[in-house]
């Protein structure tokens, strides 16, 4: 429970799919009853392993200008699926998410530039390494002050949380006298080395080279440090066919030339990125951003029309005579309003699968969430807008002869809502916005298309101004059409 | 007051009502019978329980101890259907309690097309029958907030008729109101106490209670200090406290 707790709050993570993806593919089956002739080793033909991987970890992972998800890892990994014949469904989750993913049994393996080091070995298998790296240092483009470690001294660097590179530049900061700042993934190191709150960042070197080519506003200072190796990791004993066509794949696309043109793609020269403009970045990043907002409506939809029921459920056991109803749904209110909509959404994703056994997929997981997030001030939305109208109102109504069914339903109720409509289309708005925090658990919405094009453009400030833009835009239409119809229907 | 068996004439049977609202006991032993046709009304200082009594007939108010039996129900069995007892009394409140989002007629025909299922138009039929009854067939499609609050009150008064209720409860109906619109309510009440209705009236108004009423109950601190015939309590009150209420009311 802790470490998933503890998964960082950066970057996010996503299935790769964009539309809502059926639960992660299970472990290999088994048929039924072994063929009568011996399989030699497990068969991954045909099979279909889902797959975990870093959202942005360019030249291994990040996503073109059309959004899809490329990068040494990527192109090796489907190269050997395609050679050895399986199928890979591939889940761009983030490291430390993606990790979780594979302990949790949500993915098969993972690939993710991870580095294959001792501690790792205790928990994970790992493939033979398919690319040795190294660590460098680079600084703001126009730093002239910082040029060997030694220049360190006082100053804060910024690395990539459980990196190699973390874990170079803890080794020397006693020496040098620098401060190391760890956080989510390459993009924000950079930001925060040209926004000046830190003076360095250590990284691997092909991801640097890389950043900088695409114009990340650094530049390298030092020379390649010896580093470790990358592999492969299934969970210990686990997935070993998996593993085994994996090597067996390495080895036929080295001795085939495929491997060395698959590096050469990313790392021999890579195509140094042009300065397009803002209108540029605008139409480029449109398609992946309007799949984005899509899916933000979708789980926005969903999740009011769920929180919708919960809020009237539980609402209506706030105000009624039941005690044990009554605290139910004070307990219930409690814990979800008492708890950050970010614990519950890791909870959701990586605890209670763990806990369960029972694999969430993405999109359930994050509607999930936010409906019993949203669920839980709905109830009191609800309780308020009941307890609002005049008590006389039930009164007639009763005296009437009428149950208290019926005079809910059509005394009560109808008032109540009209007081509650506002209240309603704040949640609303709330909901909506809330959808962005899901990006951490990689559901694919607006913020999380945002972070997958500044990951690999590096043009955050521009990406943001757009996707802020685009929920302004949309919630002040749906405010707009929501004020319209409560004008309208609530006279 | 008739002590003898739950008789056959009395329509309200009151026996030893007790009411706390947690340790503040508000009626402290009620008796009181009334019979079919007979108009009761009540009459004491503010906090004297009148209200509360009135509301413990078709128990708004849970009762805390004693008997109320309706028509020959008995509210404290738990087993009596409340909701098919309360169609026999129709209740008036001092803040009229319309339904604002229903339209003075649908306000009428709620109770008929909810619970005898009588089909809309033939609610429709008898909601303005009671309309003309109180002298508003016109306003039968104005919402409450653009009636006046005589007009609330009479619309109120029907709705409170719809169910052709046996006994009639009144609570304070003309204390919310302006001056000149007292008239035209009290006439409307006056008007159902000539058609026999059997009714309990909480009233302020000492001029009215005199001319109206068959009996006349003066409630003082949770308890019946002095009841009687209109003529006797207010010109031969017996009481200290309710001469000097008289004295401070007429």
């Amino acid at each position: 429970m802790l470490a998933v707790l503890a998964l960082s709050l950066g970057i996010a993570s996503a299935s790769a799919s964009v539309l809502p993806a059926p639960a992660p593919a299970a472990a290999p089956m088994m048929p039924a009853a072994a063929p009568a002739a011996p399989a030699a080793a497990a068969d991954v033909q045909g099979k279909t392993f889902a797959i975990a991987t870093d959202t942005t970890f360019a030249p291994f992972e990040f996503r073109n200008g059309s959004g899809d998800l490329v990068g040494i890892d990527m192109d090796l990994l489907r190269a050997i699926a395609d050679n050895q014949g399986f199928k890979v469904d591939i889940k761009s989750l983030g490291f430390d998410a993606a990790l979780q993913a594979l302990q949790s049994n949500q993915v098969q393996g993972v690939i993710a530039g991870m580095s294959i080091t001792d501690k790792r070995k205790l928990i994970f298998d790992f493939s033979e390494p398919y690319f040795d790296s190294g660590v460098q240092m680079a600084v703001a483009k126009n730093d002239d002050t910082v040029k060997t470690y030694a220049d360190l001294k006082g100053k804060t660097v910024a690395v990539k949380r459980g990196s190699e590179g973390e874990t170079f530049a803890n080794s020397i900061k006693a020496k040098y006298g620098f401060t190391v700042k760890a956080l989510a993934d390459s993009a924000t190191m950079y930001d925060d080395v040209k926004a000046g709150n830190s003076v360095a960042v250590f990284d691997d070197y092909p991801v640097l080279a890389y950043g900088v080519s695409q114009n990340n506003g650094l530049k390298i200072v030092t020379p390649k440090e010896r580093g470790s190796s990358y592999g492969f990791a299934v969970n210990k004993g686990q997935n070993a066919d998996l593993l085994a066509a994996f090597d067996k794949g390495l080895s036929n696309l080295k001795a085939s030339g495929e491997y060395q043109k698959i590096l050469d793609k990313y790392l021999a020269a890579p195509a140094t990125a042009q300065k397009t403009s803002f209108f540029d970045l605008l139409v480029n990043s449109f398609p992946a951003l309007m799949k984005g907002l899509g899916m933000t409506l979708l789980a926005t939809a969903m999740s009011l029309v769920i929180a919708l029921v919960l809020g009237v459920l539980f609402g209506f056991f706030k105000v009624g005579e039941s005690r044990i109803l009554r605290i139910l749904a004070n307990i219930y209110v409690e814990i979800f309003r008492g708890t950050p909509l970010l614990v519950q959404a890791f909870f959701f994703y990586f605890g209670l699968p763990q806990l369960t056994g029972q694999p969430l997929d993405v999109l359930t997981a994050g509607v999930i969430t936010l409906s019993l997030n949203a669920g839980a001030y709905m109830t009191e939305i609800v309780r308020g807008g009941i307890q609002s109208v005049d008590p006389g109102q039930l009164e007639a109504s009763r005296s009437l002869g009428l149950s208290y069914v019926t005079s809910m339903r059509r005394v009560v109720v109808p008032q109540a809502i009209k007081i509650m409509t506002p209240s309603f289309i704040n949640q609303f708005v709330i909901t909506l916005k809330d959808t962005s925090l899901l990006a951490v658990i990689g559901f694919a919405e607006l913020t999380y298309q945002g972070q997958q094009i500044y990951a690999s453009n590096f043009r955050t400030g521009e990406t943001l101004i757009i996707v802020a833009a685009l929920y302004f835009i949309v919630i002040f239409i749906l405010t707009q059409l929501s004020n319209v119809l409560d004008r309208k229907f609530n006279k | 007051m008739s002590t003898t068996a739950s008789g056959a004439t009395s329509k309200i049977s009151v026996r030893n009502l007790k009411k706390s609202f947690g340790a503040n006991e508000v009626l402290k032993g009620i008796n009181v019978d009334v019979a079919e046709g007979e108009v009761v009304c009540v009459i004491g200082p503010s906090g004297s329980g009148k209200s509360t009594f009135l509301r413990c007939l078709n128990k708004l108010e849970d009762i805390t101890a004693g008997t109320v039996s309706v028509d020959g129900f008995d509210l404290t069995d738990p087993k009596v259907d409340l909701n098919a007892v309360r169609q026999h009394i129709g209740m008036v409140f001092q803040h009229f309690n319309l339904f604002p989002h229903m339209s003075a007629i649908q306000n009428i025909m709620l109770a008929p097309v909810e619970l005898k299922k009588m089909d809309k138009a033939a609610a429709r039929a008898k909601g303005m029958e009671l309309l003309e009854r109180v002298g508003l067939a016109e306003k039968a499609d104005a919402r409450p907030a653009s009636l006046s609050g005589g007009q609330k009150q009479r619309v109120a008064i029907a709705r409170a008729l719809a169910m052709n209720p046996g006994i009639m409860l009144f609570d304070e109906a003309t204390s919310a109101l302006d001056p000149e619109m007292v008239g035209e309510v009290l006439q409307v009440i006056r008007d159902l106490a000539a058609d026999g209705m059997t009714m309990v009236v909480v009233t302020h108004e000492m001029g009215f209670a005199r001319e109206v009423a068959d009996r006349v109950i003066f409630m003082d601190a949770g308890v019946i200090c002095e009841e009687g015939a209109p003529e006797a309590i207010f010109s031969h009150a017996e009481q200290p406290r309710l001469q000097d209420f008289l004295a401070k009311v007429l």
